[in-house]
């Protein structure tokens, strides 16, 4: 392509018809400009046109079209065609720093994004000049052209924020801050001098400012690695600069947004960025100027107002006094009682101030509010950070810092007493300060779980908690409600349990309270308390306790439901089976009426489910329903099964994908408490379980697999006679779960069923089949789960079909095939298994391979039979795994792992752990020290003969003790 | 991996405040306190008025005198506090006149300023030395070494000295003069200190610098005076002594073994202990140094003792010695297991956690190195009780750190302690613990990271540990009912 006025005349179009809000003219323009890029002199028109266009909206178009050209084409890849040929090249790095330059704001980003693309790759060796170019520049005295430059420095620098350190890279540093850091430094100090010259030019301010924005980011960047001997050398100029900065003020540069950062704030930020930066990684050299720092930086919290706009620099501000004042060398810093009475007057308290802004969240916003108090999302915000201050300055001066904030909590309760209605802020503000003074480390499962013994929790809440709680109009002060709610909740293992007790009422009172804040915190605060251990893991607070409370609890939780802003409220959903479970039986009577709400919940929710955690707990609390009414009248799983059926069908017809999961589970549940002969109803389901596009969705394997498995448990017999030709379906899925690394314990929960229940004649024909798949993945990526799962398998294969059956049909995919395993997985891996059943299962099955396999006996499988019996006995004298506890109640929903989004199991829809040699073995030590008898009894001498020359010592041993135990002995 | 000291040849820094001198002017006005007369004095501050041409045409002059008088002018421009006008003597093309002066027995104090002028001279630039080297100094000042002047020997041992810490390729010229039986023969129970630490210091540059190291047969020889002053009870000479034996260290593993051979560690682990600064650094990096070494010269260090001296210096107020000290356990972690059993048994693992969690960054750095090692070569038992002593909240915590190499350490500390994890089955259990402080979030949190490396590995661990992947080739097809198809192809199996 020429450089000609026809080209740029065609360019243009094509560029006009990109901006074409109609793809069938806009593609097409796309689609040219792409085939032309590679042409020469392409990047050269697109400048000319960015520069020299009659057209606004061309210039900008070429120039971000230029940008996304350099983007893709610029960098050269190996074997693939370099776009851009030399000259061009060559032609745009000598004459797009002026371009940029000279162009306006809109364009000159472009062009700056372009050229720090260009860097990237360029510089500094292929482009030497560019850094005195633009160092030039700064004796322009254009403070436009200078931004220009400081933007492009700054987008070429900011990645040694972080990329690693290499000889390369400090090598560019290196030859960055020879060139440039000089220059900056004296461009800071000029600009400097100009905002003093200019204090009373608005326009001028703002231009300056940014240059000093930016100047301050180039700091952070060029300082990012190390600290530069330049910059060691010059620290008193940046410094001392930064540090008036940090306390200057100008009129002409405030903002009137309140909720927007302006310039000033921006700056100042940044400052306390690189001030943390020094004192995070150059705290030895930092140390003369942090004192300074401390000083401004308060003074500067002082000064500053409670706008929105200043939260950013607030909070950064506070951080950055909490994170020095921890630091022991640091403490003298603090340690002045004037200094900590001030930093407690005018820093803390005032910023623990319940502002404008506050009240408007708790009101309209009530969940973002939530979030942010109780749910510790509260990071950048004032109070959390005034609250980090207050445990930073508590590491050293805890005595004092508590006895200062008495007085002011004291003072602030006298104002609020005066006119409650008035001042009912300052008691706000007195709550929060004892809290964040007396809490001292504090989780979500258990509330404060330290506390500052200086304060006397146990009065306060006598005090100053219960009163306001106890008035009998719930809905006046709610945010002074919501305090006192909030203080039973964390600080509950605090507070004695009689005080607990006479609160409880009140919190369930508290739930018909309108304001959502209010209502919810008593909620979450009944259910914190209902998890609440006491001795013996028993919960703290019993049934028994509850017994007065029962129907009112049932009915304000269900009624909070119905409150406006609360109808998928998380939070009572979460007490609700919370409160199922600690009720347990108690809940009987209310069943017919809960459980229609719940169903009447489901489906109103099942229309479009937003809410996961409401309707986790809400699935929780259908299965808890169930599990304790059919635990004491087993025949009323019919009609859980008649209210929640047509429920269940519409889910399922209707594919609520986030519901399936759930609907699985509580089937399972159901059909587990059938006792006889699987219902039609289920089989009719069957077939559709196999379809592959449920099992696509990783969210229902588990549930999926776990409802087949009842399935197999109730109607073995019943498919393998009347859906046979389902079988190889089931084993589809099977395959499909074992070919997963993530899933292929699900396919070998599903196969051991199959193996446990369906008639051996049924699956004859697939069982080769199925050893050539595990066999398969076992040599092409084993895992120690697979070989875990794997090993369970063969056993519990061998316990159902005998060990002779196992030989057999191992030698027969491949000859010798039962001795490789033996040696190279069984023997070697045997260890591993974990869980009570799953090595009993292994022992027993180990036990028939060594006792009822003649090949094991008389051919060349013998050399194995005694490194066999040692890995068995191995097996045995392992310490034992954890066991999983009966009391499903105990298990807390926290506990459930939360990044497996997809799928999220029920607590209370869990199995029970089932064991399949529960019935035939016993013991099995026992068990092998009688089947070693039989063996013996068979072929006198031998077994004897090959214990006393191979076995160890060790092993013998124990053995010993097994054969005295069975009182049996070996002949 | 054991890590060598230096990493990266280029230094954005200043020079480190903590290391030896390279260099040194003789500012001292010692010589004029041993020997106070009038008639001096008198004549120094004459002399201080002469103008540089005056000192030049006096120099190359006949009258010895005025020679002396001269080179005292010279020399006393050379001491003075500020600015000596180094440069400008130089240019005056009076260093061979100087260099000659050296040769004048019969001259007590001409030998003796014109060495002093010299010594200040070679002590500063490179190109400030090589003047006098060029002057044709060496030879000299090696000679003037057997001077029964013992002021005169004295000052050759310094002017030496600056030549020797020019550089390798100066510190080998003189070597291979020969400087080193001469200066050796000066160590005498005789010596007075003040000489013996020139001694030392001179010493010290002579073993001091690599590319290349300093030949094996001067090593050799130098080693045993070493042994000897490391033992003497003033600091000044033991520190120097020290830094010598720490650039010995400094370098290939049969360099560190000499050292090792001589059975000097005993005595180096104690003065890391020291509680004087200038002994304990240096012998804190000359063991550190020896630790970079095989497993059988590590093995030797803690017998001598190291890891009963490193918790107090992982605790030190100063930063550096911390570093140091982390550094060197850091280079004991990459070892067997059996060296990091001995990490846990000597108590080092609370002391570790409280610099991760507490130290100054650049140590901080340094632990997460230990940690790193340790979970590379521990056994999953010896991985099992590092968790235990609490390292996982401040290691999950510096993945705020202001360093994405630090962070991609922790990244793959992370790994190392799933792999164990997965050993022992509970692969769920720390997967709820990295949740639970808080270490989830930031991981997820890195994915966004700018730099790739960190991106990859955080993306990696979140796959691995925190979801699931597949085994295509196993897939079934979907039959024609539409239900999966259980089919597989037999292949020969071998595990």
């Amino acid at each position: 392509m020429e450089l000609s006025d026809a080209n740029l005349q065609t360019l243009t179009e094509y560029l006009k018809k990109t901006l074409d809000p109609d793809p069938a003219i806009r593609r097409p323009a796309e689609k040219f400009l792409e085939s032309v890029e590679g042409s020469q002199n392409y990047p050269l028109l697109l400048l000319t046109l960015l520069e020299k266009s009659q057209e606004n909206v061309i210039k900008v178009c070429a120039s971000v079209t230029f940008k996304n050209y350099i983007k893709r084409n610029w960098r050269i890849v190996e074997d693939e065609p370099n776009k851009i040929c030399e000259s061009d090249r060559i032609a745009i790095k000598a004459n797009i720093v002026p371009l940029m330059l000279s162009s306006p704001e809109q364009i000159q980003k472009q062009l700056s994004d372009a050229i720090s693309i260009i860097g990237r790759e360029d510089f500094p060796q292929k482009w030497p000049d560019l850094l005195t170019e633009m160092v030039n520049r700064f004796q322009s005295g254009d403070f436009h052209v200078i931004n220009g430059v400081l933007r492009t420095a700054h987008s070429l620098f900011k990645r040694y924020r972080h990329e690693f350190k290499s000889n390369e890279l400090w090598t560019e540093i290196k030859l960055v801050l020879d060139a440039f850091a000089l220059p900056l430094t004296n461009l800071f100090k000029a600009t400097i001098e100009l905002c003093s010259t200019h204090a009373n030019d608005a326009s001028a301010l703002k231009v300056l400012f940014s240059s000093l924005i930016l100047i301050a980011k180039l700091f952070y960047s060029l300082n990012f690695q190390d600290l530069p001997e330049f910059f060691e050398d010059n620290m008193e100029t940046w410094m001392t600069n930064f540090h008036s900065l940090l306390t200057l003020d100008n009129k002409l540069l405030q903002t009137d947004d309140e909720e927007e950062a302006g310039l000033l704030e921006l700056l100042k930020s940044q400052i306390c960025d690189n001030a943390a930066l020094y004192a995070q990684k150059y705290d030895e050299e930092f140390q003369p100027y942090l004192p300074r720092f401390v000083t401004a930086i308060w003074n500067l919290l002082v000064t500053t107002g409670q706008e929105v706009k200043y939260d950013l620099l607030v909070s950064n501000a506070i951080q950055f006094l909490a994170s020095v004042c921890e630091r022991p060398h640091y403490k003298h810093l603090f340690e002045d009682q004037n200094t900590l009475t001030s930093i407690c007057e005018k820093v803390i308290v005032p910023n623990m101030e319940f502002r404008a802004a506050d009240e408007e969240a708790f009101e309209d916003n009530s969940e973002e509010y939530i979030r942010r108090d109780l749910e510790g999302s509260d990071i950048d915000t004032r109070r959390r950070a005034a609250c980090d201050l207050v445990r930073g300055l508590c590491k050293f001066f805890e005595g004092p810092v508590t006895g200062i904030f008495s007085g002011y909590v004291n003072s602030m309760l006298q104002e609020y007493a005066k006119n409650p209605s008035v001042n009912w802020k300052h008691k706000d503000a007195a709550i929060y300060l004892v809290t964040s003074l007396a809490s001292k480390a504090q989780t979500q499962k258990h509330g404060i779980t330290q506390a500052n013994e200086l304060v006397n929790l146990t009065e306060f809440f006598v005090n100053h908690i219960q009163p306001d709680l106890k008035s009998a109009t719930v809905n006046e002060f709610p945010v002074l409600k919501a305090d006192g709610i909030k203080y039973i909740m964390i600080f509950r293992n605090q507070v004695p349990k009689e005080q607990l007790l006479v609160s409880i009422p009140l919190l369930i009172s508290h739930l018909q309270a309108e304001s959502i804040v209010v209502h919810t915190y008593a909620a979450h605060a009944l259910e914190r308390l209902f998890t609440m251990r006491g001795t013996n893991n028993a919960t703290l607070i019993t049934a028994a306790e509850m017994a007065p409370f029962v129907e009112v609890l049932l009915t304000n939780l269900f009624k909070a439901l119905t409150l406006p802003g609360s109808s998928e409220n998380e939070y009572i959903m979460k007490a609700i089976m919370r409160s199922f479970s600690l009720l347990q039986e108690s809940i009987i009577p209310y069943i017919p009426s809960v459980i229609t709400q719940l169903t009447q919940k489901l489906l109103a929710v099942s229309k479009n489910p937003s809410k996961p955690h409401f309707n986790h707990y809400m699935f929780e609390s259908i299965c808890l329903s169930i599990r304790i009414t059919c635990k004491a009248n087993p025949e009323a799983v019919g009609s859980f099964e008649e209210a929640l059926f047509l429920v269940f069908t519409e889910i399922l017809q209707n594919d609520v994908q986030e519901f399936i999961p759930y609907v699985f589970q509580v089937m399972s549940l159901l059909l587990e408490m059938h006792k006889n002969e699987i219902p039609s109803s289920y089989m009719a389901l069957f077939p559709h379980l196999l379809q592959p596009v449920l099992w696509e969705r990783t969210g229902n394997i588990p549930p999926l697999v776990r409802l087949l498995q009842a399935y197999l448990e109730r109607g073995a017999s019943t498919i393998a006679s009347a859906a046979a030709d389902k079988i190889p379906g089931l084993l589809g899925v099977f395959q499909k779960l074992i070919a997963s690394k993530a899933n292929d314990h699900q396919g070998f929960y599903l196969l051991n069923s199959i193996i446990e229940h369906m008639p051996p004649e049924s699956v004859d024909q697939y069982r080769k089949q199925i050893f050539i798949l595990l066999f398969q993945r076992l040599q092409n990526s084993k895992t120690t789960k697979f070989i875990k799962s794997f090993l369970v398998f063969i056993n519990l294969y061998c316990i159902r079909y005998g060990a002779l059956a196992l030989q057999e049909i191992f030698d027969s995919i491949q000859p010798k095939m039962f001795g490789m395993v033996l040696e190279k997985i069984i023997i070697p891996e045997i260890q591993k298994v974990s869980g009570q059943v799953e090595k009993k299962i292994c022992a027993v099955g180990i036990t028939k391979i060594l006792t009822e396999c003649p090949p094991m006996m008389d051919t060349e499988y013998t050399k194995l039979w005694i490194p066999l019996l040692q890995a068995l006995i191995g097996l045995f004298e392992l310490p034992e795994d954890d066991t999983i506890p009966d009391e499903e109640h105990f298990i807390d929903i926290e506990d459930t792992p939360g990044y497996q989004t997809a799928f999220s199991q029920l607590a209370f829809a869990g199995k029970k752990e089932h064991d399949p040699v529960g019935q035939m073995v016993n013991n099995p030590r026992i068990h092998l020290a009688q089947s070693l008898h039989k063996l013996s009894t068979a072929c006198p001498g031998r077994v004897l003969s090959m214990l006393s020359t191979s076995l160890n010592a060790e092993a013998l041993q124990y053995l010993q003790g097994y054969l005295q135990a069975a009182s049996v002995s070996l002949l | 991996l054991r890590r060598q000291r230096v990493e990266v040849s280029v230094e954005l820094r200043k020079a480190k405040k903590d290391e030896q001198i390279l260099k040194r002017r003789n500012i001292s006005i010692h010589v004029k306190e041993e020997k106070p007369s009038l008639g001096r004095d008198r004549a120094e501050e004459v002399i201080v008025q002469l103008s540089l041409e005056q000192i030049l045409k006096a120099v190359n002059g006949e009258d010895t005198q005025l020679q002396l008088l001269a080179t005292q002018a010279t020399r006393k421009l050379l001491s003075r506090h500020k600015d000596p006008p180094i440069n400008q003597i130089i240019e005056l093309g009076i260093i061979p006149r100087m260099v000659e002066f050296l040769g004048r027995a019969d001259n007590v104090p001409l030998q003796f300023e014109a060495a002093w002028a010299l010594t200040n001279i070679a002590s500063g630039t490179s190109e400030h030395t090589r003047a006098v080297v060029e002057g044709g100094a060496i030879p000299a000042f090696i000679s003037l070494l057997s001077s029964p002047h013992l002021h005169i020997s004295e000052q050759s041992v310094w002017a030496l000295g600056n030549i020797a810490g020019d550089g390798p390729l100066y510190r080998d010229a003189l070597i291979s003069r020969d400087v080193i039986p001469p200066l050796l023969a000066l160590v005498s129970p005789a010596t007075p200190v003040g000489f013996l630490r020139n001694i030392a210091w001179t010493l010290s540059n002579l073993c001091r610098n690599k590319n290349p190291c300093p030949p094996l047969h001067a090593v050799q020889k130098i080693l045993p005076v070493l042994i000897i002053l490391l033992k003497h009870e003033d600091k000044d000479i033991v520190s120097d002594s020290c830094w010598a034996v720490s650039y010995l260290t400094d370098g290939s593993n049969d360099r560190i073994q000499i050292v090792v051979e001589t059975g000097i560690l005993g005595r180096l682990v104690e003065l890391m202990d020291s509680p004087d600064l200038n002994v304990m650094t240096p012998a804190l990096r000359a063991v550190g140094n020896v630790v970079t070494g095989t497993d059988q010269q590590t093995q030797e260090a803690i017998d001598a003792g190291l890891l009963a001296v490193l918790p107090r210096l992982l605790k030190h107020l100063k930063p550096v010695i911390q570093k140091e000290a982390a550094w060197t356990l850091s280079n004991v972690a990459a070892g067997p297991p059996q060296q990091i059993q001995q990490i846990i048994t000597c108590g080092l693992l609370p002391p570790l956690v409280e610099l991760l969690d507490k130290g100054d960054f650049k140590a901080q750095k340094e632990a997460v190195w230990v940690v790193a090692n340790f979970t590379t070569g521990g056994t999953v038992d010896q991985v099992v009780e590092l968790v235990r002593s609490g390292v996982l909240k401040p290691l999950l915590n510096l993945l705020l750190a202001k360093d994405s190499k630090t962070i991609l350490i922790i990244l793959d500390t992370i790994s190392n302690l799933f792999l164990a994890a997965e050993k022992l089955g509970e692969t769920e259990k720390l997967c709820l613990l990295v949740e639970e402080l808080d270490g989830l979030e930031k991981i997820e949190d890195l994915q966004n990271h700018e730099n790739d490396m960190v991106y990859r590995a955080a993306l990696n661990i979140i796959e691995k540990y925190f979801s699931g992947e597949e085994n295509t080739d196993l897939e079934p097809q979907t039959g024609q009912d539409g239900l999966y198809d259980f089919s597989v192809e037999k292949q020969d199996f071998n595990f």
